[in-house]
């Protein structure tokens, strides 16, 4: 069964249709690249354990939306948004317009997270693409830098800064945890603590356990 | 012998080429077509044209004998010879007849007629052409290309890039975005397409897609998603009635329908079931409508959340989500799922109840909606009606039939879309069941013009009719909202079914007919 974990993240994928969200979070999670998916219809959910630092574990459960504009209408946003502590934002190095939406994105996210707040990484996805790269590593740094966030380049395909994106992003939210800056609240997904049952199941989860302890 | 990988290579050259199959790995072999990789002697895809992937059949579960299969194909093709007169009086009998399955090697025609999309295409010759003919949007073909190569990329017809499959992908959802350019191109009708242009050449498929996305699923696909999130209401008050303990379950870990329904109702679960499945809900729902989406998503959470043992593996939101995202294939069977689709009492009449309670919920919290409910169309009967009445009124400009005391034909009068008939409503009122309906802005708007009609000919004769969308069109707020104030329609149409079931019995050819 599932290792015991410190918190829960909520973390949320954003970005253009076709930059490659579904398949960062697939390696991440799975260790695969797929050489094909589905377009995102709606939402999608994976978690994995992630150990930032020895014998600490956070469980993540990452969020992957649908890249076209189409499916995020507001009440479907506010949901993914309220509800998550941090999010990758994505663009394709080899597409300028998914570069030059980054902006939008973070306008989106902003207006429907509040009163709370996202950490945000900004990730270059497909820089195995070097060959078709339209976005410099110089101005997309530069850009991270004036909304405050870090940049990273990732590759899915070639398996290349995948779990260098998440973990850094996981620490990143586990020091404000501890610092206090993000704080566990009741009602609200964002953070969640592993040492506190979210909520006490009846007779159910007494059996759960017990049979858990048989194995 | 030529190796069969640069066979391949040579073959792809001619006809796209085969990169999206670089995920089956280093058996290249595996990949054969009979369509886009002529000639080629292995074939490995199995009956439905699946080279591997998730929707890769192992073996059939059954096979119908064949016999039978050939007994169906000549009660079919003699429905197909007197169509219009199957729709109007035995129409319970082609229902059942769908609920049993179309025979694959006529499923593209009923299909076609059942969506009425055949008539559709003949009463606008060269219309496609014209379509395709447009240049598009450059912002729909942008998203549209960069989906051809990811819709069932493991079907022999759209595993090659750039081949047939994908070429007439792009024709259709590009002509549908010239069609209706204020709808445009949703991610989520690219599959929907797809499964259709499995069956049928690219000009049958855009008619039948026209008639999904505006007579079974109006709405679905526009932007801001109202009519999904409105659906996803329904089904989850449905849900409440049909399976209490997921209801409850879903509640409990604040699972909003729209996290988990959106596919299986846009794509209408063409990623989500085994294909002969798939199939099985396509051959009802072009037949029976909506009604037969709602109930496969019902059966399905029932399935899987339906009990305390079940419930016992899922506790916790992640875990819920990740057994209704991911159905295992073995999970489910052909013969029990369509058993348990066809026995749910969730009809058309309580979907529309439903609808209008959702709808009022919807106007108090979130304001007016765009979407217009009433658009609907319940099926083959529904699409059936709503022409008939059009075509009375343009020719004769009359409402003759619906004033006169001839009942509806065919064996069994009350079908439940008549129920609703603006006399039919009123001589209910008076009978004391409801408040007379005064004319709410929504009933007005249903009965107006329907859609921005592009320049066709099509169903949609003249805006100044009373529509026969307007049937659907929700119910003005009761002044008492009881539980069971629609229970009378809902109750017609479950009795209407008994009826059926009767007569089935009483039937000793179909009977004899009937496989074992």
């Amino acid at each position: 069964m599932e290792a015991i974990w410190l918190y829960q993240f909520r973390l949320i994928v954003i970005g253009d249709s076709t930059v490659g969200k579904s398949c960062l979070i697939r390696r991440f999670t799975e260790g695969r690249f797929a050489q094909v998916s589905d377009p995102t219809v709606g939402v999608d959910f994976f978690s994995r354990l992630v150990e930032i630092e020895p014998g600490k574990r956070i469980k993540l459960q990452i969020w992957d939306t649908a890249g076209q504009e189409r499916f995020r209408c507001r009440s479907i946003t506010r949901a993914y948004y309220r509800n998550s502590v941090g999010g990758l934002l994505l663009f394709d190095i080899t597409n300028r317009r998914s570069f030059q939406n980054v902006h939008d994105w973070l306008e989106e996210a902003r207006s429907h997270v509040q009163p709370h707040s996202i950490v945000f990484l900004l990730v270059g996805h497909k820089c195995d693409l070097e060959a078709q790269r339209q976005v410099t590593r110089q101005e997309a740094e530069k850009l991270a830098g004036a909304y405050g966030m870090r940049y990273v380049e990732t590759s899915a395909r070639d398996a290349i800064n995948v779990e260098h994106a998440f973990t850094e992003l996981t620490r990143d939210i586990f020091a404000l945890v501890r610092s206090g800056d993000i704080t566990i609240q009741e009602g609200w997904e964002g953070v969640k603590s592993g040492f506190v049952p979210n909520v006490v199941h009846s007779s159910e989860e007494v059996t759960k356990s017990d049979r858990r302890c048989l194995c | 012998a030529p190796d069969t990988l640069s066979y391949l290579e040579s073959a792809s050259l001619m006809s796209g080429t085969l990169e999206s199959l670089s995920g089956l790995g280093d058996d290249g072999s595996s990949i054969g077509s009979d369509s886009e990789i002529n000639g080629l002697a292995v074939r490995r895809t199995d009956k439905y044209g699946f080279l591997g992937g998730s929707q890769y059949s192992e073996s059939c579960e059954k096979e119908t004998r064949v016999e039978v299969a050939r007994q169906r194909e000549v009660k079919w093709l003699d429905m197909f010879h007197h169509w219009d007169k199957w729709i109007k009086h035995r129409f319970q009998k082609v229902k059942l007849r769908c609920r049993k399955g179309i025979p694959s090697s006529l499923r593209a025609k009923a299909w076609q007629l059942l969506s009425n999309s055949q008539e559709l295409l003949e009463a606008n010759p060269g219309r496609f052409e014209e379509l395709e003919r447009e240049p598009g949007e450059a912002k729909w073909l942008d998203i549209i290309e960069k989906d051809l190569h990811r819709q069932f990329p493991f079907h022999e017809m759209f595993a090659a890039r750039g081949g047939h499959g994908q070429q007439d992908l792009f024709r259709i959802l590009k002509a549908y975005t010239v069609y209706r350019p204020d709808e445009g191109y949703c991610q989520a009708q690219a599959p929907v397409a797809a499964v259709l242009l499995m069956h049928m050449p690219a000009e049958q498929a855009f008619w039948c897609l026209v008639q999904i996305c505006e007579k079974f699923l109006p709405g679905y696909y526009s932007a801001g998603l109202e009519a999904i999130q409105l659906d996803g209401e329904i089904f989850f008050s449905l849900l409440r009635r049909t399976c209490p303990m997921a209801y409850r379950h879903l509640k409990k870990f604040k699972i909003d329908p729209i996290l988990y329904m959106t596919e299986w109702f846009m794509c209408i679960f063409s990623r989500t079931l085994p294909w002969a499945c798939v199939l099985r809900v396509w051959d009802m729902f072009f037949c029976e409508g909506v009604k037969i989406v709602f109930r496969v998503g019902l059966v399905l959470l029932r399935q899987m959340l339906g009990s305390v043992e079940k419930l016992r593996e899922v506790q916790g939101m992640y875990e819920t989500m990740e057994r209704l995202r991911n159905i295992s294939p073995d999970s489910i069977k052909e013969d029990l799922l369509v058993q348990e689709i066809v026995a749910l009492p969730v009809t058309e009449a309580l979907i529309e109840r439903e609808c209008s309670v959702q709808v009022r919920k919807w106007r108090e919290s979130r304001g007016e909606l765009t979407h217009q409910p009433g658009r609907r169309l319940h099926g083959t009967r529904a699409i059936y009606e709503y022409k008939r009445r059009a075509a009375a009124i343009s020719s004769g400009g009359s409402f003759s039939f619906l004033g006169s005391s001839v009942p509806p034909p065919g064996p069994l009068r009350s079908s439940s879309s008549l129920l609703s008939l603006p006399g039919f409503r009123k001589s209910k009122a008076a009978a004391g069941q409801r408040a007379p309906a005064p004319q709410s802005p929504l009933i007005r708007t249903a009965a107006a013009p329907l859609s921005p009609a592009p320049k066709i000919v099509s169903e949609q004769i003249t805006p100044t009719i009373p529509s026969p969308t307007a049937n659907n069109a929700p119910l003005p707020p009761l002044p008492d909202p009881k539980k069971d104030a629609g229970a009378p329609a809902a109750a017609a149409e479950e009795a209407r079914e008994g009826e059926e079931k009767r007569r089935r019995k009483m039937e000793p050819r179909l009977r004899k007919s009937r496989p074992r």
